[in-house]
């Protein structure tokens, strides 16, 4: 049995215990007090415009449905019929006013309500005239710029409270969009890498390792004149990392990049054409921006971050196993071809730039597995007097410093170390 | 929505890949002349691919090829993510990065093998379209994925030239390790 104790010498202020990483037990009591008690990302509004859409999700492995129930609002309920607890729906998305098992017939409204009990004269609860208590269970659901987070934390903070200085950035990734409107494409995109889910947390807000592991991508762009974001000078670039607080961090890249986010981009297939029609319709060249990222990389714990125009959705499977699942945002509001030169420009990082991090995951992965050699530094910075941290204990340091890491691994810390009682509504 | 000329162009040819992906499963059964040029032309393809000759298999592309490997069969390019749309000058980048030694994703380089079949072919005026199964054993660094498929091939220049092929892998939607091996 772990305790708390045990758990909390896993931690130093410059360095992490390799159980972390490593110990199953440890991976279950993260799904309950790190997943399931924090607010978890579990879908955007515009993936269930209408009434009865639904999409599928997780959160720290239980499978959950996001619905769009009659009165318009979204729920998060537990994919878990009440009778004997077969899943209502497989993976994915679609439409339904019901969800009705497939094994007895038990059927429950998509705001979770039961509506049909297949020879109710049997069951008890028609006894009782009260049944209710057979309802989907659900999650607490709070929503943030379209964004729907859910939780079963018995008595959660209130969501503003739990993002904190995250909300700015937040607020300029979807205000950056025309009308502050942005969407989702349809298709989900899914990878899976043979490592603990934090090992894309460490990788997140890694201000170096983009001068390593990304040489290959940065070769690419230097073969057509393009200096890449990634393709600069760590030592000495003006970017910045930040840990913001309650585990979420943020780069912010735009002051190591004078001439702007598109100029960082090599050219994607068709996008002269699309930039050519996009110009002589006078558009201004200043806007061809939003057709990459914001270069601000915000990551907000435990399970989303923002890279590119991309949503990638933290989703542990196991101790040694993670599955990513990547969205594409949309800007409905932009000219046309903005979101045409977003699809081939959000494949360029995934096929250039996303294998060599998987392969630095399942690297550390298969390293970690060493039992002799137990730690892990995060200490880079931490003594060097660049970190600042302000009032609000949001610690700013350069692109190199381990900060981000070193503030999301401390509310983790936190939260692994602190019993909770989950409560399904 | 395509506004302008070149718009057109670009949504045109985007039309083009989802109607070829449409049209396979209504096509009556394959024309013999053509399956047997056809076939010649895949096998080739995945023994190049098998042996990592990247060069060989890139000059079997026109100049306006397009490799397209959608998340479903029924996505379309011009709204939907896909693992990847390559037009001939992405496809030498891929090329090109899979070479890379320091392109870790693919150091060490998977080892592939390409099992084709249920190949059909027919003529549509001066192209010649294949549809055809595959299974694509990649082994990489100690461990080994399984995937099985359908690609779709427009040919042309009497069948020695691809102009568009098409990858459909059900598992992509589901979860892949490392998909940086699929071509």
């Amino acid at each position: 049995m772990t305790t708390t104790s045990d758990l909390s010498g896993l931690f130093g202020p410059d360095r992490v215990h390799r159980r972390l990483y490593t110990d199953p037990a440890i991976f279950d009591i993260e799904m309950t007090r790190v997943f399931a008690a924090s607010w978890c990302f579990v879908a955007h509004e515009s993936q269930v415009p209408e009434v009865g859409d639904y999409v599928t999700t997780e959160v720290g492995r239980r499978p959950v449905i996001v619905t769009r129930s009659t009165d318009g609002s979204v729920n998060a309920l537990l994919n878990r019929c009440t009778h004997r607890g077969a899943l209502l729906v497989h993976d994915g998305a679609g439409c339904a006013k019901r969800f009705s098992c497939p094994y007895h017939g038990w059927t429950f409204a998509n705001d979770g309500r039961i509506v049909g009990l297949p020879f109710p004269a049997d069951h008890p609860a028609s006894a009782a005239g009260k049944r209710d208590h057979l309802d989907l269970g659900r999650l607490t659901t709070a929503t943030y710029r379209g964004f729907v987070f859910g939780t079963l934390h018995p008595d959660p903070q209130p969501l503003a409270e739990w993002l904190g200085a995250a909300s700015e950035w937040f607020d300029l990734l979807v205000d950056r969009h025309p009308g502050g409107e942005l969407r989702l494409a349809p298709g989900v995109q899914a990878i899976e890498f043979a490592g603990n889910w934090k090992l894309s947390w460490d990788n997140a807000a890694d201000g170096i390792h983009a001068t390593f592991a990304h040489h290959s991508y940065n070769v690419l762009g230097r073969s057509n004149s393009t200096d890449t974001v990634l393709d600069r000078d760590a030592a000495v670039s003006p970017m910045l990392a930040r840990a913001l607080g309650n585990g979420h961090m943020v780069v912010d890249q735009r002051p190591g990049i004078p001439h702007g986010p598109w100029a960082t981009m090599r050219p994607t297939p068709f996008s002269e054409q699309l930039t050519t029609a996009f110009l002589e319709r006078g558009e201004a060249a200043s806007d061809l921006d939003l057709a990459t990222g914001s270069m601000v990389n915000l990551s907000l714990f435990p399970n989303l971050l923002f890279v590119g125009n991309q949503l990638l959705v933290v989703e542990p499977v196991a101790v040694d196993r993670t599955r990513l699942r990547l969205f594409l945002v949309t800007a409905p509001g932009a000219a046309p071809e903005i979101d045409q030169l977003r699809l081939r420009v959000d494949e360029d990082f995934v096929s250039f730039g996303t294998p060599d991090d998987l392969d630095m995951f399942e690297r550390v992965q298969a390293g970690l597995s060493i039992p002799e050699m137990e730690w892990i530094d995060v200490s880079r910075g931490l003594l060097d007097g660049r970190d600042i941290a302000d009032d609000d204990g949001v610690v700013t340091g350069p692109i190199t410093s381990e900060a981000p890491q070193r503030g999301y691994l401390a509310k983790y810390a936190s939260l692994l170390t602190t019993e909770v009682t989950t409560r399904v509504r | 929505m395509m506004n302008t000329q070149t718009d057109m162009c670009v949504g045109a040819r985007y039309d083009e890949l989802t109607s070829l992906v449409a049209s396979i499963a209504g096509r009556p059964t394959g024309e013999p002349a053509a399956t047997s040029n056809a076939n010649a032309f895949v096998l080739a393809e995945a023994r190049l691919l098998d042996l990592g000759r990247y060069d060989d298999w890139l000059a079997g592309f026109t100049h306006d090829g397009v490799l397209w490997v959608p998340l479903t069969p029924t996505s379309h390019p011009g709204v939907d993510q896909a693992l990847y749309l390559d037009d001939r000058r992405r496809l030498g980048e891929r090329a090109a990065w899979r070479t890379d030694p320091s392109a870790w994703g693919q150091q060490p380089a998977s080892v592939c093998v390409r099992t084709v079949g249920t190949v059909e072919a027919w003529t549509d005026g001066a192209t010649t379209v294949v549809s055809s199964a595959i299974i694509i054993d990649e082994h990489r660094a100690g461990r080994s994925q399984h995937l099985a498929g359908h690609q779709i091939h427009e040919l042309v220049d009497h069948a020695s030239s691809c102009r568009t092929k098409i990858l459909l892998f059900p598992a992509l939607a589901s979860g892949l390790r490392n998909p940086s091996f699929l071509l």
